[in-house]
Formats: structure tokens, C-alpha cells, sequence
């Protein structure tokens, strides 16, 4: 297939030779390195021949920049011929032979090469690759050989022979290599990272943690390759883990490990326990910091706020307290928040404590239901806001009064606010039961909740024009009562039959949310046996069998999920309550089975 | 006024005919939305006392049913595909079969199955228990105990898939002896070795073998895939050697156990060389890719299903029906079959072109016959202990696992006089 790419015609290879000097020159420590001793003697004739393979090379290069790998190799090997020592040049011909598919012809340019540089472990290490590439372990095991030979007190061979058959899964003969280095260099120090790569590939988790703390004692930005390591730990042997991790006296590198591993292991209060016993120090503070963030990026909410306040005690800095306020609130603590918000608040200036804090401070009042408080606060900052942030506060402080039940008090508020938001004057209409109201002012928005779409779907489906029960259904799950919502739900749906199993379903899924299961199942039967043809009644009869497959009725399920794929054959349901018989049938296994031997 | 009465009856009639075609074709081929389960609504008509057909080489294999209210409903419910048929929709599609390379089986009497399985819980999936289970075919699971006391010869077909028949117990030994799976397996075959009579292992598992050849000789179907089909072989051709390492049995290998070997009471193999060595994880040379010994382990490829002639070879093409006939490689105790450990009349089903060995094999064996599938999982290449089994939902349309399947229905199929 001609190549899409254009040729190098001559003016470029003069150009290319024009700039290979010039480079030569400017970066001469860049030059492919003669490895071998010089003489005086010869240094003219050698600087003509090192300009001569500088310039091979650098043909090489942009050869090899353009995928022309054949010109590549030839250009590699004119360097190589100049200067048969010179590793760049080498190593670029490795790379372009292998895209060539040509990688044994690199063997015998590197026999030479290494004639000249012996203990040059660029070579070592390329051969070892190249054997390894062509699958000949036996030539790789002897050139290996080779090496520790030639450079008998060096950990280099060791270390390289024995990554590259932990790489290929080939433990037995790793662990034998580092054996071997341990008895001819006196000592496995040094191997730390081997071995417990070495460990960790063979299961023993707990050898491999206690390597990687020795590992990570000194060098910490071996971190990401711990956790690589041990993060398929099986839960049996994660105690070991984290003993040999901790052990005395803490050390942050296997400690930070240890924090990490507990949030990909889903136990991140475990990770802060760890981290936390460091004595604090700029280092320590930074990685409890970071710590916070990782945990507030897994939803460890209060994980993150704890992380956050001890990084504050250690080294006082306003945005961590503003920031933990913020995790506080996530993680539902909002008393704590409100706590956070005011130390912040106390030790900044208004106008930062406006920035950065306040948010968080009215968001917690309102989920503590106490808006006068926040009504206080907002007017305390408001010279400090602009008018769009004033705007968004008062709506913060708006769902606080919501949440209290007082829709009047939030309409007034955002009246004096002097806002116009269609959404918000939308919900409090709905919240009074004024469906006209809402039916005009609601709109699909991008950021929709589920809520806003139960409300649409109601108003689409219903032409009523109020509804007191709907709006009191809403208004409850808005100030957090579930159960009562749920109960609120059912209750509307007698009063609104055209959208009756909309208000079911809604109810139902409430239900289930809280496991309040049985309260559940009765609404999606209701839907299943009464409203048969509403859009709600393929998914009510799908999670009717979920919950009796869950509460052990396997059979009953069974018939519903039948009954579903046969009445509603075109249902996006259909696959789901496919997936739910196979489950119930035990015709596939589930994430419970080991094995697929049958139980007798 | 009689003829109105007719003419409505004649009308009546017509349309109960329109709403209920005669036949339900379920095609094998890309329009199919789940082949697997397609063999177990099959395997069900016919266990209900229903007759079918298997339409060889016809849209990948299709089946003909009898159109009823509970085929329709099965089919439904698991999201197989069926066409109605009318009687002269199908005389169409007989007509295009006759003049191809096609032909119908006639599909009469469901196979009782038994599967080969231990009692405990080892740490890897078997194919064929999977696929069972996931197109609704009903099996019984059976051990030694039952081989031992003669049960086989209630079964149409029987499968075997990791049981190592040389009694080393996969030489698992090596590397997992700690492990607690392990240990709970040695304890158990040890413990039925005793109550059986046996000195140890290797001799239960040698009469096991035994008792499984006997079943072939007098007309049984063995489907055997993995480590089965290898160490049953060395098993049957080694009943007289000791051809157990010492860990197994307490003394080495007999050190002239290849020229001990009688490969002539063998289905496959012959003249095949044992792994002396207790601590190189294979078991003979039978198998070409090695893939428990780094330094021999060959890399997988895929493999080319051959086609057979429908009229004139039926067996064979029924083993071999599926909507693909290149199909990926996949590692098992013993992955293929070295083409030159074959015996001569062993019928290839499945080859890697090029390569020294093959994947699927078939033959005859005194009244009976038998079929190898090399590997362990169609649908995970590189099964490794301990991974979780495979869940077949996910590969509702797997060529690989067909191959299985088509050894189910196999028995099923009437047999009729050989056209050669």
C-alpha cells in the first residue's frame, strides 16, 4: 500500500544533514557516546567519524519520526558502523527493528558493542530484551549470565533479568534470580521493589507488603506501583497487609500506601486510621491533604472532613476548614458544617468568608432547618456578594423555609430577594398543590433532577388543575420525611387516577429506598393486578420479582418475570426481568459462585 | 344452506391456520438473538415427547419444531428466536436443501446426560455444566462412586471435562499444595479411593477410565474437553503401567512407561510420550500448547471448523454446525492435540491451519464414539484458579460454546443408514 506520507526528497536530506551539524555542535553532549577509551592519536580522525555518525543518527531519528523504519534502520546502522559503541544509536535501531519485525538482526551489532563495553548495561538490557522479544528464554538466561560475569559486584543484572521474568509471570525463576544476587552480592538490599513485585505475582501478600515497605521507606514515589501491586490483596489476607505495612516506627511512604489501598479496598475510615498516626510535619500535612481529596472523590465524605480538620491542627489554613465544612455537609454531618463554617468564618475577613465558606454555611442551615438563621447570615455577607451569588443564597435559604414547610416564607424571601426563577416559583406552586402553576412554570432544564422529572411526567399526565395531595406528596419528600412522602404518594394516587400508577410506582420506589419492602411490594402490586396497562405496570412487575426473589419467593418471581416478558414482549424491561429468571433459575451464577459445580 | 355450513367451517378452519403455522424454524445463523438457549428449547420439545429436525448446514444449523402454544411461549421467555412456518414455506426450504450441501436429520429422543463431576468445590468453571445450565438442560452430576457402580449405562451421553485420570490430581500438587481447595480434593478422592477398594488414587481413577472405555465399547457418546480427554487416554493406554509420580502414589513413575503404553485399547492417541518429571506441570506430549510449562507454552491462534459433507458425513457435520467456522483460541489443561499423536481414522473437526495440532476431534469406538474439544473455556481465553466462572448471559451467540451444545443434540439424532 503506497504510503500516505511524503517522501524526503533531496532538499530535505540536505537540510536534515545542515541540521545534524548544526546539532552536533550546539548539543554535543547529545552525539551518541563512544564508550570506549580514545587515544590521542586518533581524536581527528574519531571527531570526523563522530560528526559522520551524529549525522547518521539524526537521520535516523527523523526517519524514524516519519514511520520510514527501513531508512531508520539503515541510517541506525551507518551510526553504528561510525561508532559501533554508541548506545543511542543502538538503541534507536532496537526500536525500529522491532516495529520491522526484524529484532534478531540487533544480536550481533550487540555482540560487538559489547565487546568494546562490557559492563555497558544499556547493551545488557537490550539484549536481554531482544532474547526475551524472540521467546528464547535459554539465550536470555546465558546472556544474563554474561552479564554478572562481566560485572560481578553490580546489582543491575540481578535486577533488570529478574523485572523482566516477574513481567512474563515467570515467579519461580525470578525468585531464584534474586537468590542468586542476594548470595553473590552479600546482601538482598537493593531488592526491595523486586521482591515484592516478585511476592505479590505469587500470592504471598503479606511477603510482598513487607518488601514494599522497606521499598517505600525510601523512596516514596514508588507509591503508585505498591498499589498497583497490592491492590488485588484477597480480602483474607488484607489484615497481613496492613500489619506489615504499619509496622513500627510509621513511615509515610508505606503508610500513604496503606491509605490508598483502604479506599480502593472500599474501607476508607481504615486509610485515615493509618495516616493519621504520623507525627505531622509539612510533608505529613500534604499527604493528609491529599488523602481528604481522594477520599472526598470516593464519596468518603466524612473521611475527608476528618483528614481536612487534622491538616487544619497541624497547619491552620482558612480553605481547609471551608472545605471540610463542605465535606461535612456531604456526608450529612450538617451540624458539624455549621460549626466548621463559623471557626472558618471567625479567623477570615468578610469578604474571603463570603467566598468561601458561606455557601456551605447556608447549605447546612437549611438541611438543619433553620432558615432565620440563615435569613441572618445571608443579610450579615450580603455587601460582600455579588447580586447572581445573592441571588443563589437566598434560594439556599428559600429551601430552608421548604424544608420547614413554610412555602410562604420561601416565596416571600425570594421575593425581597428580588430573583426570577421560573424553576424555584414553579416547586413552590407545586408545593401548594397549584398544578396550573406549576404546569406553566416547570420545564425540562439540563441539570434536572429525578424529582423535576416524577413532575413532569405528572403534569403531562394529569390535566387537573390542583392537586393539594400531589403537592403535599412533594412538599414532604422535599423536606426529607421518606416514609411520610411515600405514604403521601400512595394517598395521591386514589385522588389523581389518569396518573394514579405514576404516584404508585413513586411511592413504591420511596419504599424500597428506606427497605421499607413490604409497604413497597403492596404498591407494585396494586400496579400490576389493578392498572395492568400503565406505562409504570412492566417496571412494578420487574421489581415485584426482584423483591420476592430477595425475600426467597423464588417461585412466585419466576411467574412474574414470565408474565412480564410474555405481556409486554416490546418492554425495555424485557432483557432486565431476562437476566433477573437466569438469576432466579440459577442458569447463570451469581457473583456469590466460586465455581460451576453443582451442589449435591 | 348446507353448503353455507361448510363454506364457514372451510373458513374457521383457514383462519385457526393463519394464527397457528405448522412449524417453528429456529434459524442458527446471525438472525438468531440467543443460540445457546436455542439447543435447550430444542433438547425441551424433545424431552416433552416432541420430535424436530436438525436442518444441517441450513442458516447455521437451524432446527425445525412443531409450532405449539408452550414452544412459542418457552421461546418467547428466553428470547429465542423463531420463525412460523407453513408447510409450503418449508417445502421451499426443503427444495433449496435438497440441491445444496444440506440435509435433515430427524431429531427423536432427548438424551439422558451425565456429567463427570466431583462432589467438592474446585476453584475453576466447567464449559459444559455452564452451558447446560444456561439453555435448561437437565443433567446428573456423578463421581466415582457412580462410574464404580455401573450407573454409566443409564445415560445416553457423558461428559468429562477437568478430571485428571492418571490420579496426580492435575499435579496441582506442585504449586497449590497449602491451598485449602486442594487439600479438601485430595482428601475426598482419597477418601473414595478407600471406600471403593483402592489403594490410592491413580489406581481408582485408572478403573474409572476403564469403566468409561467399557461404556463407549458398548455404544455410549463420551464428550470429554481439557485435562479429560489427555489423561483419560494415558489412563486407558497405561492401565498396567504405573505412570503416577510419587507424590500420587507413593512410588516414581515407571521410567519405561512409553514402551509399556498398549495404545491400542486408546480412542485417539498413540505412541505419545509421558512427562517424567513430577515438577514440569504436563502430562505428555499430547498436547501441542503446553500452556502450564513457561518454556513450551505456545501462544493461542484460532481455530477453522472444517466442513463436512451433510448427506454423506451427517455425524460429522452435526458437530461441527455453527454461524461461525473460525472461532478464537482458548487455553485449557491441555489446550489441542498434536496432529501426530492422532491414530489414523480419527476425524479432525477443528484445526489451527498451519499449526501441528488440532483442536476438536472425533471417532468411533467399538459400538460407540466419542469427541475431544481441547481447553477449558470458549469465552475466557486465559482461565486462570480461581477466576469466577463465566457468566453465559453475557455470550448469548458464542460460536465456541455451540460446540459443546452440538454434542448434546448429537445423540438425539435418529441415526440412519450411511449413504457410503
Amino acid at each position: 500500500m503506497p504510503s500516505s506520507r511524503p517522501k524526503i526528497p533531496e532538499l530535505t536530506t540536505v537540510a536534515a544533514c545542515a541540521l545534524a551539524c548544526a546539532l552536533s555542535c550546539v548539543f554535543g553532549t547529545l552525539a551518541p557516546t563512544m564508550v570506549h577509551a580514545q587515544t590521542p592519536a586518533r581524536e581527528s580522525a574519531q571527531a570526523r567519524a563522530q560528526s559522520a555518525d551524529t549525522n547518521a543518527y539524526i537521520r535516523g531519528q527523523m526517519f524514524e519520526d516519519d514511520n520510514q523504519y527501513d531508512a531508520a534502520a539503515q541510517a541506525y546502522h551507518e551510526a553504528l558502523v561510525q561508532s559501533p559503541a554508541s548506545v543511542p544509536a543502538m538503541l534507536g535501531l532496537e526500536r525500529v527493528l522491532a516495529e520491522l519485525g526484524r529484532s534478531s538482526e540487533i544480536l550481533p551489532l550487540l555482540d560487538s558493542a559489547l565487546v568494546l563495553a562490557p559492563r555497558e548495561s544499556a547493551f545488557r538490557t537490550a539484549q536481554l530484551r531482544t532474547f526475551r522479544s524472540l521467546g528464547e528464554a535459554d539465550s536470555a538466561r546465558a546472556a544474563f549470565e554474561r552479564w554478572v560475569r562481566a560485572a560481578p559486584h553490580d546489582p543491575a543484572p540481578y535486577r533488570t533479568y529478574s523485572r523482566m521474568l516477574i513481567a512474563d509471570g515467570r515467579t519461580a525463576a525470578a525468585d531464584t534470580v534474586l537468590h542468586a544476587a542476594q548470595s553473590d552480592l552479600g546482601s538482598a538490599r537493593g531488592f526491595a521493589y523486586e521482591l515484592a513485585q516478585l511476592r505479590a505475582a505469587d500470592g504471598q501478600w503479606e511477603a510482598s507488603a513487607r518488601a514494599w515497605r522497606a521499598a517505600l521507606t525510601d523512596n516514596n514515589f514508588l507509591g503508585q506501583a505498591a498499589l498497583f501491586s497490592l491492590a488485588p490483596t484477597p480480602a483474607a489476607s488484607r489484615d497481613a497487609v496492613r500489619s506489615a505495612l504499619k509496622m513500627p516506627p510509621p513511615s509515610i511512604g508505606p503508610l500513604q500506601a496503606l491509605a490508598q489501598l483502604e479506599l480502593l479496598w472500599g474501607s476508607p475510615r481504615n486509610g485515615w486510621d493509618a495516616l493519621r498516626v504520623l507525627r505531622p510535619d509539612s510533608a505529613v500535612v500534604a499527604a493528609w491533604t491529599e488523602f481528604a481529596q481522594r477520599a472526598a472523590d470516593a464519596r468518603a465524605w466524612l473521611v475527608a472532613r476528618d483528614a481536612l480538620v487534622a491538616a487544619n491542627e497541624a497547619s491552620p489554613r482558612p480553605e481547609l476548614v471551608a472545605r471540610a465544612a463542605t465535606a461535612a455537609l456531604e456526608g450529612g454531618d450538617a451540624a458539624g458544617a455549621v460549626q466548621l463554617a463559623r471557626s472558618a468564618e471567625a479567623k477570615l475577613d468578610s469578604a474571603s468568608a463570603a467566598r468561601t465558606v458561606l455557601e456551605a454555611h447556608l447549605r447546612a442551615l437549611a438541611a438543619l432547618g433553620q432558615p432565620n438563621e440563615g435569613e441572618r447570615f445571608l443579610s450579615l455577607y450580603s455587601q460582600y456578594l455579588s447580586p447572581d451569588a445573592r441571588d443563589r443564597y437566598a434560594r439556599l435559604v428559600a429551601w430552608g423555609w421548604v424544608r420547614n414547610g413554610r412555602v410562604d416564607r420561601a416565596k416571600r424571601l425570594l421575593q425581597d430577594a428580588g430573583g426570577d426563577d421560573d424553576q424555584i416559583d414553579g416547586w413552590l406552586a407545586l408545593y401548594q398543590g397549584d398544578l396550573a402553576h406549576a404546569r406553566e412554570l416547570l420545564s425540562p432544564s439540563t441539570n434536572a433532577q429525578p424529582e423535576l422529572l416524577t413532575v413532569l411526567a405528572l403534569l403531562e399526565r394529569t390535566k387537573a388543575e390542583r392537586s393539594p395531595e400531589a403537592g403535599r406528596a412533594f412538599l414532604t419528600l422535599a423536606r426529607g420525611d421518606t416514609l411520610a412522602a411515600a405514604a403521601d404518594f400512595g394517598a395521591a394516587a386514589g385522588t389523581l387516577p389518569e396518573a394514579g400508577s405514576l404516584l404508585l410506582a413513586t411511592s413504591a420506589r420511596l419504599y424500597a429506598a428506606r427497605d421499607s419492602l413490604g409497604s413497597a411490594m403492596a404498591a407494585w402490586k396494586t400496579i400490576v393486578d389493578s392498572i395492568p396497562h400503565a406505562p409504570e405496570a412492566p417496571e412494578a412487575e420487574l421489581e415485584l420479582a426482584r423483591a420476592l426473589r430477595r425475600t426467597g419467593k423464588t417461585q412466585a418471581s419466576i411467574q412474574h418475570l414470565e408474565h412480564l416478558i410474555l405481556t409486554y414482549p416490546e418492554s425495555a424491561m424485557v432483557p432486565q426481568a431476562r437476566r433477573e429468571m437466569e438469576l432466579a433459575r440459577r442458569a447463570v451464577p451469581t457473583s456469590a459462585d466460586s465455581s460451576s459445580q453443582p451442589k449435591r | 344452506m348446507r353448503s353455507i355450513y361448510t363454506i364457514a367451517a372451510f373458513l374457521l378452519l383457514a383462519l385457526s391456520q393463519a394464527a397457528r403455522a405448522q412449524h417453528l424454524l429456529v434459524p442458527m445463523d446471525d438472525d438468531q438473538s440467543n443460540h445457546l438457549k436455542a439447543y435447550g428449547l430444542t433438547y425441551n420439545a424433545l424431552l416433552a415427547g416432541g420430535k424436530g429436525e436438525w436442518l444441517l448446514n441450513y442458516r447455521g444449523g437451524s432446527f425445525l419444531l412443531p409450532d405449539t402454544p408452550a414452544l412459542r411461549r418457552e421461546a418467547g421467555l428466553d428470547g429465542v428466536t423463531v420463525e412460523p412456518l407453513d408447510d409450503a414455506a418449508l417445502s421451499d426450504i426443503r427444495g433449496e436443501m435438497s440441491g445444496a450441501n444440506m440435509d435433515a436429520v430427524p431429531l427423536e429422543k432427548a438424551p439422558k446426560i451425565a456429567v463427570y463431576t466431583a462432589p467438592y468445590t474446585a476453584p475453576w468453571d466447567d464449559a459444559v455444566i455452564l452451558a447446560l445450565r444456561y439453555a435448561g438442560i437437565p443433567y446428573t452430576p456423578i463421581w466415582d462412586e457412580e462410574v464404580e457402580h455401573g450407573d454409566l449405562k443409564k445415560y445416553d451421553w457423558v461428559h468429562l471435562f477437568h478430571e485428571d485420570f492418571t490420579g496426580q490430581l492435575g499435579k496441582f500438587y506442585l504449586a497449590y499444595r497449602g491451598a485449602p481447595w486442594f487439600e479438601e480434593m485430595q482428601k475426598t478422592n482419597m477418601d473414595m479411593a478407600r471406600k471403593l477398594g483402592f489403594p490410592n488414587i491413580p489406581a481408582l481413577k485408572k478403573d474409572v477410565a476403564e469403566k468409561i472405555r467399557e461404556y463407549v465399547a458398548n455404544g455410549g457418546f463420551l464428550f470429554a474437553m481439557c485435562g479429560a480427554t489427555e489423561t483419560l487416554e494415558l489412563a486407558i493406554a497405561g492401565y498396567k503401567v504405573d505412570i503416577a509420580s510419587e507424590f500420587a502414589d507413593g512410588t516414581p513413575m515407571d521410567p519405561n512407561a512409553d514402551s509399556k503404553m498398549d495404545w491400542s485399547r486408546s480412542f485417539a492417541f498413540r505412541d505419545v510420550h509421558l512427562e517424567q518429571s513430577p515438577f514440569v506441570n504436563a502430562m505428555s506430549d499430547i498436547d501441542g500448547h503446553q500452556a502450564n510449562v513457561p518454556g513450551r507454552r505456545q501462544p493461542l491462534g484460532t481455530f477453522t471448523l472444517f466442513a463436512f459433507s451433510a448427506k454423506f458425513d451427517p455425524v460429522a457435520s452435526m458437530l461441527v454446525q455453527d454461524h461461525r467456522s473460525v472461532i478464537p483460541d482458548f487455553y485449557g489443561v491441555t489446550t489441542s492435540f498434536m496432529r501426530n499423536r492422532l491414530k489414523p481414522g480419527v476425524t479432525v473437526l477443528a484445526e489451527e491451519p498451519g499449526a501441528p495440532w488440532v483442536k476438536y476431534i472425533h471417532g468411533d469406538y467399538g459400538k460407540g464414539s466419542w469427541t475431544f474439544l481441547g481447553g477449558h473455556d470458549p469465552e475466557d481465553p486465559q482461565h486462570a484458579i480461581g477466576n469466577p466462572p463465566t457468566d453465559l448471559s453475557l455470550h448469548p451467540n458464542s460460536a465456541g460454546y455451540r460446540l459443546i451444545l452440538n454434542n448434546v443434540l448429537f445423540p438425539a439424532a435418529k441415526k440412519k443408514p450411511l449413504k457410503t
